[in-house]
Formats: C-alpha cells, structure tokens, sequence
C-alpha cells in the first residue's frame, strides 16, 4: 500500500473564506458597539428570521468549533465537567460552558451575552438544554421553538399538522422578538433575507453536484469549512459570492478533468461531523488515495433540499416555509427516509465505501447508525466503518486505533475493486 | 384482553383513549436482569441503558396479547429508537405521540390533533370506535385511580408503607387491567388504614426523583441502606397521579390540558420548573434529603443535575447525585455513596 503524501489542494476560493468569517465576527462586535439586538441560536433554527428582524446572529456551535481547532476545547470542556456537567454530555454545550464562564474571547470560541437565545429541538434535547442553562446563567430570555418528530410512519396527515404547530410558533418567536427587542417583522426585509438564503443553500448544492465528478473537483479541505457561512449568515449577501467563486474554480477543474487529489481511487462518504480538533485526519485519508466526496451533515445546511418547497413559496410565504423546511433536515431524517437517502447519494455520487461517524456526543445521529451500516452493506453491497470518537472533545478519539481501522477499510474497499 | 403496550421515557401517554378503544393500557418498563445482547447490535453503547433493556425485550418477544405499541415522545431517544422498533418488531399497530415539549396554548392545540390522530389509528386499524362516551367513562375510571394512589401515597410519609412497596403498586397499576387496579387498590387502603407505623422511626425521609427508575429492587436496596422514600418526582410515583383530568370538559382537550399542566417532568421545557416542584414536595414532606438518580446516558437529568445542586445548596438541603448502570450488579457499588449521604444527614440532626 502506497503510504507516500499526496496533498489535495484547496481552492484558492476556499482562502477567502477566513475574511467572510471576519466579516461575521466584524458585524457582531459592530452590533454591541451600536447596540443592535444580537441572539444565540442553535443550528437548525431559521437564523434568517433573526436577520429578517435585524437581529444580529450568534451560533454557539461554531464558535465551540473554533476551540476545537485552536486546541482549546478540551480545556473548555473541563471546566464545564468541574462544574458538574457529566463526561457523557455534548462536548460543544461543554466547550460552550466553559468558554463563558472562562469569558473566553471570541477569536477562541467565547460568545457574548446576547440579547436573547433561539433553540428549538429540530435536531436534539441538548440544544434546548443547552439554551436553558445558559439562559439562566446569563440571565437573557430564551424562546424555544418544539418542532414535532418525523419518525419513518409519518403520515402526510401528520406532517400537515406539524405544520400548523410550527407556523403558529414561528409568529409567535417574531411576537417575541419585537417584545424583546422592539423590532417589527418586515415582509419586504423577510423575503429579501430568504432570497439571498435561497441563492446561498442552492448554490452550495451546485458545488455537491460538482463532486459527481470522478475526479471529484474538491475535497472535505473545501467543505467542512466552507460550511460556516451557510451557518452563520444564511440572508446575507456577501457569503453568496464566495460561494459562486467556489463553484467557478470547482467547475474549472471538472471541465479540465482535474481532481482535488492526483490519483483518486476511493470515493468516500462521511456521516456525523468531523473532528474539528484534528481536520487533519480528513486530508491524511489522501494518503491512500481516498477522498470524501459527500458529506450530510454539510449538505443538510443547504436547506433548500426538500422538492416540495419551491423559490416561490420561499419568496412569498418566507416565514411559512421555514415549518415545511425544518421538518426535512438532513441531518435528522427517520431512519427510514436516511436510508433511502444514503442509497440514492451513494449511487449519484459513486461512493464506494461510507465512514459512519459514532459521535459520541451526538446521540440523535449516531443512533440509527447500525442498522444503516447493515441495510447498505445488504441491500447496496456498499461497506460501511464505524469510527467511534467525538467532534470537539479531543480525548475520545484514539487516533492510532482509527487509522488501524481506516487502513483496514482502504484494504477491503481496494481487494473489492481487484473483483 | 389485548394489550396497547406504551413505550414511554415519562407518563404522558393518554391511557383513557387506549382504554376508550377496549385495550388494556400496558406501560413497558425495563428487566434489569437480562443482558441487551440484541438490542447492542442496534444501539451504540454510550446511549441510555433503559431504553436499550426496553429493545432487547421488544426484539425477544413482548407480552402475546400486546397488539400494538405506543411510543410517546419525552427525550431524543424516543423518537430516535422508535424507528429501529419498527424495524425490528412485527406488530401492525406502530404509533408515534409527539406529546409537546412545551406547555403553552398553542401546543395544548398540537397534542389535542396528536390524540386525534392516534384515536383515527387506532379505529382504522382494530375497526373500533373511540367515542367521546367511552373516553369520559376511561376518564372516570382513571380519576378514581388517581385518588386512591393520591391517598395510598400519604401512608409513606407516615412511615406506614415503605417507598418501594408503594413503587411496586404504582408499576402494577400501569400494566394492569384498570377495574383490576382499582380493586387492589382499595383493598390496599383498607389494610393500611389499619396497619401500625412499620418502618423505622430513624429512617431518613427522601425525595426521589431523576429518571423514571423502575426496578422495585433498587428503591428497596436504597431504603434497607437506611432509608424512606417518603415522597417521590417520578412517573412511576407522584406524577402518574397528582393531578386529575377536568370530568366536565370535552374529553379529548381535558386530556391533553390535564398532561401539560402536571407536574412537569425533565423531559419537557422549562425542566428547570422541576425544581419548584420539588422544593415544593421537599418543603411538604419535611424530608431530610434528596436523591436524584440519572440512568446511565439519561441526558435530560444529566442537563439539570448542577442547577438543581446548586439550588438545593443554596436551600441547604442535602442532595445527592447518582448515575446507574441497568444492572443489579452494579447498584452494589453505589453503597459507600448513599451510606455517606446518610451520615452527612445524621451530622445535621
Ligand atoms: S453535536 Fe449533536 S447533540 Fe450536540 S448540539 Fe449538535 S446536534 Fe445536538
Ligand atoms: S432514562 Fe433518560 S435518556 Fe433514557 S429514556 Fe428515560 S429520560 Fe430518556
């Protein structure tokens, strides 16, 4: 087996993504300076009804990814244990927790007292548990949103009125923010927020389609920071053009038949999200000539994945959407819907294996994990490893044993091209 | 009789309509002496070790006359899991409640069309008919067991009926025909009305409360460490009975009212309001401390645990936190911990 590096490349746009999160952090120290409203949100939250209220955004999860990669997380992390909160709870409510109460800066992962917070229960308990604490702790006012669970025998009966359930509290969160904040919801603001929403989410699901290509154009080097301002600034401008110079150089190279990585010979999936502490590991797997090709985790901030909605109902009904919207995320689907989805992924993208990504933290995704592990070796002939570790607590991942096991995967996925 | 079996991480399914649809109500709780074999090849080992043990148990085989489940939503792992039941287990009735986290007007709404849903389910699928009579009548009938646990519950604090004889009778009335439950019952008061103080006048009266524990044999192994469980914060205890649902409403929302305004459980939001029920029965029931035990993995205790110590501290009550495994073995090891808690309550006396 060929161990010598093969470095992927990156793209030149993908370089420009450190002044587009600049320019985020820029605009939240200029909302306390002005003493604009600002909330913390939880991913999964639609943060454009903050920007259509002219409430500058905050996403805890990001900064505790910030931590991560700056190597700060774990000792964050600590801090929130020695205040009681278990080993066995989500690492970013923890990196959180002790960034606050360490008043950590924001260019290591602290997050200010805002305004109020926004969580909803769309992926997890922990979000809403997360909020609550903090709330508390900071005194601020917390609005949660319940948005009912869509489990595999959901019937279009019921989804209907989940709907309902979802739309009356997303006018009551705007009730909300003008009571708090004294902003009025603006239609005409809204629709340009979900507008450039819209532009963002699908252009980003151009740059996946772009990764059908063999060889793919770009790699995980790209996406998972590339994430961020699908993140923090769905409704803004500025992140829209970033997104279109990602897309022209991808497509360059398609059409130039040039991949991320010289020799591509493993197309991978990667289910969870990554080791924001050791992004490395992602670009080591090129070492064995395997790529990441398809991530869901970082698909599912495109948003706009569910065909029902359309640009129009978007545009025109910019609050209603967002009920159907939330309701069909990636990241969450039933079982039922994930494997069907993993099935038509692993086909339209030409995936040969999948690295299923049991985070320990993140309960809601990894469970469900074992049964997709077995359907698509089953029914797809598609092998799967399970990589047991955690996305910010650098402490649960035993990097020797994974890349045992990653080599060991490589070694089958490559015995089974020989067929 | 056939059985609606209810998988469920509070009580907050409505038992009255699955009796309205000529069920018994069956609630399904954990064996902790079998090992989750099967449930392990679903089920990543750091998620909640009750609802693995319930798996296990659902994939081995559940009661014969179970015909359908209900499984309602409290933390994650409900929904989470209820898609590998229905992968796993071959029963035609699957229902999904998606009882509301919140507690407001407009989620009182949702749960009243979840019920309605689930009242057009079960009529589709068994071809029997729910009517608004037969719910008033289940409603009767549970209201009355409320009552009599309510009264049962009393002869704890009085040091008449030990805490897990009573957690016994409360796991017993949830699987149980009602008519049957209710005949117990009263027999069961009769005899306390005239049984003596039995427990130890120098046990140290507890409140209960964490994950809805429902192994009898640990709150027994708790009291003989020289304990009471005078009163509880668990749905198999208080919050199975304390309220009563309003007999002159319309049925359907005087249920979904009657579940979002009982004594919230950790599961829902703001679990923080858990603590003023707590304080509350604390400050009742003069206990001398407080137990919270988390099932290993139980995310929603393990979220509220450091403000609910910290604000026991500030109330200077003793407040102890333990987290188990669900296995007997394992309560072994928990001795020195509450044999401390108890000396750390006599030093105040
Ligand atoms: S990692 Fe998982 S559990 Fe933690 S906040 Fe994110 S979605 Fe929730
Ligand atoms: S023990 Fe905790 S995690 Fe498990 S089902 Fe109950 S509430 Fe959920």
């Amino acid at each position: 087996m060929s161990k010598e590096k093969k470095s992927g490349i990156m793209l030149n746009a993908t370089n420009k993504l450190k002044n587009e999160m600049g320019r985020h952090f820029l605009a939240i120290e200029q909302a306390y300076r002005d003493g604009k409203p600002t909330a913390w949100a939880t991913a999964g939250t639609p943060v454009e009804l903050l920007y259509a209220m002219d409430v500058q955004a905050m996403m805890p999860e990001n900064s505790a990814t910030i931590s991560a990669a700056l190597k700060q997380s774990k000792k964050f992390i600590e801090i929130a244990e020695d205040q009681g909160y278990s080993y066995d709870l989500c690492s970013y409510f923890k990196t959180n927790v002790g960034a606050v109460s360490s008043k950590a800066e924001m260019s290591v992962g602290g997050t200010r007292k805002p305004t109020f917070m926004l969580s909803s229960d769309v992926i997890c308990d922990t979000h809403v548990r997360w909020f609550q604490v903090q709330a508390e702790r900071l005194n601020v006012p917390h609005f949660t949103l319940d948005i009912p669970h869509v489990v595999s025998n959901t019937s279009n009966r019921q989804r209907e009125y989940f709907k309902k359930y979802i739309k009356e509290q997303l006018w009551e969160l705007l009730d909300f923010i003008t009571e708090v904040t004294g902003h009025e919801y603006n239609e005409e603001k809204a629709r340009e927020v979900a507008s450039n929403s819209y532009e963002l989410g699908k252009i980003w699901q151009d740059v996946f389609e772009l990764r059908k290509n063999v060889p793919s154009p770009i790699s995980t080097r790209d996406t998972f920071g590339g994430l961020f301002p699908l993140f923090t600034m769905p409704g803004l401008k500025s992140p829209i053009k970033l997104y279109k110079r990602m897309y022209k150089e991808a497509k360059l190279r398609v059409d130039a038949g040039v991949g991320a990585l010289e020799n591509e010979e493993f197309r991978l999936m990667w289910e969870g999200i990554p080791f924001w502490y050791n992004l490395k590991f992602f670009s080591n797997l090129e070492r064995w000539n395997a790529m990441i090709v398809y991530e869901p985790y970082v698909y599912a901030f495109s948003k706009y994945t569910n065909p029902n909605i359309t640009k129009d109902d978007v545009l025109n009904h910019p609050v209603e959407s967002m009920a159907e919207l939330v309701l069909s995320f990636w990241y969450i689907y039933d079982l039922e819907t994930r494997v069907k989805k993993f099935k038509e992924t692993i086909k339209e993208w030409k995936i040969d294996g999948v690295l299923l990504h049991n985070n320990m933290s993140c309960r809601p995704n990894s469970c469900g994990q074992y049964d997709l592990k077995r359907i698509l070796m089953e029914e797809l002939d598609i092998p799967s490893l399970i990589i047991t570790s955690d996305m910010n607590d650098p402490r649960k991942l035993n990097e020797t044993q994974v890349v045992n096991q990653i080599e060991s995967f490589i070694e089958i996925l490559r015995q089974r091209k020989k067929k | 009789m056939k059985k609606i079996g209810i998988f469920d991480s509070g009580v907050d399914t409505p038992e009255e309509i699955i009796l309205a649809a000529g069920f018994v109500s069956c609630r399904l709780f954990g064996d902790p002496t079998i090992e989750p074999d099967k449930a392990n090849e679903h089920i990543p080992p750091t998620h909640c070790v009750w609802t693995r043990n319930l798996l296990e148990q659902a994939i081995k085989g559940l009661d014969k006359d179970i015909v359908g489940i209900i499984a309602t939503h409290g933390c994650d792992r409900t929904n989470r899991e209820f898609d590998i039941w229905l992968k796993c287990i071959n029963l035609d009735f699957m229902f999904f409640l998606n009882s509301p986290f919140k507690r407001n007007k407009i989620a009182l709404k949702f749960f009243i069309d979840d019920m309605k849903e689930l009242i057009s389910q079960l009529e589709d699928s068994f071809s029997v008919k729910v009517s608004s009579e037969k719910i008033k009548v289940a409603i009767k009938l549970m209201n009355k067991i409320r009552s009599l646990l309510m009264e049962i519950s009393e002869f704890r604090s009085k040091m008449v009926l030990k805490g897990a004889e009573f957690h016994a009778l409360v796991k017993e009335v949830q699987q149980i025909d009602k008519n049957e439950a209710i005949k117990l019952l009263e027999a069961k008061l009769e005899e306390l009305k005239t049984k003596k103080t039995t427990v130890n006048k120098k046990y140290k009266k507890i409140l209960l409360t964490g994950s809805d524990l429902d192994d009898t044999e640990f709150i027994e192994y708790i009291e003989n460490l020289g304990f009471q469980i005078v009163i509880d914060d668990l749905g198999i205890g208080t919050k199975y009975f304390w309220n009563k649902v309003d007999e002159n409403k319309e049925p359907i929302e005087a249920l979904a009212e009657y579940h979002l305004k009982k004594p919230i459980h950790s599961t829902k939001f703001p679990s923080y309001e858990r603590y003023d029920v707590i304080k509350n029965l604390a400050e009742s029931y003069k206990v001398d401390g407080i137990i919270n035990v988390a099932h290993k993995f139980c995310e929603p205790v393990l979220y509220d645990h450091p403000y609910l110590s910290k604000k026991f501290k500030e109330l200077d009550i003793p407040y102890l936190f333990i987290e188990t495994e669900y296995n007997r073995e394992s309560y072994k090891q928990l001795a020195t911990r509450f044999e401390a808690f108890g000396e750390i309550i006599k030093r105040r006396d």
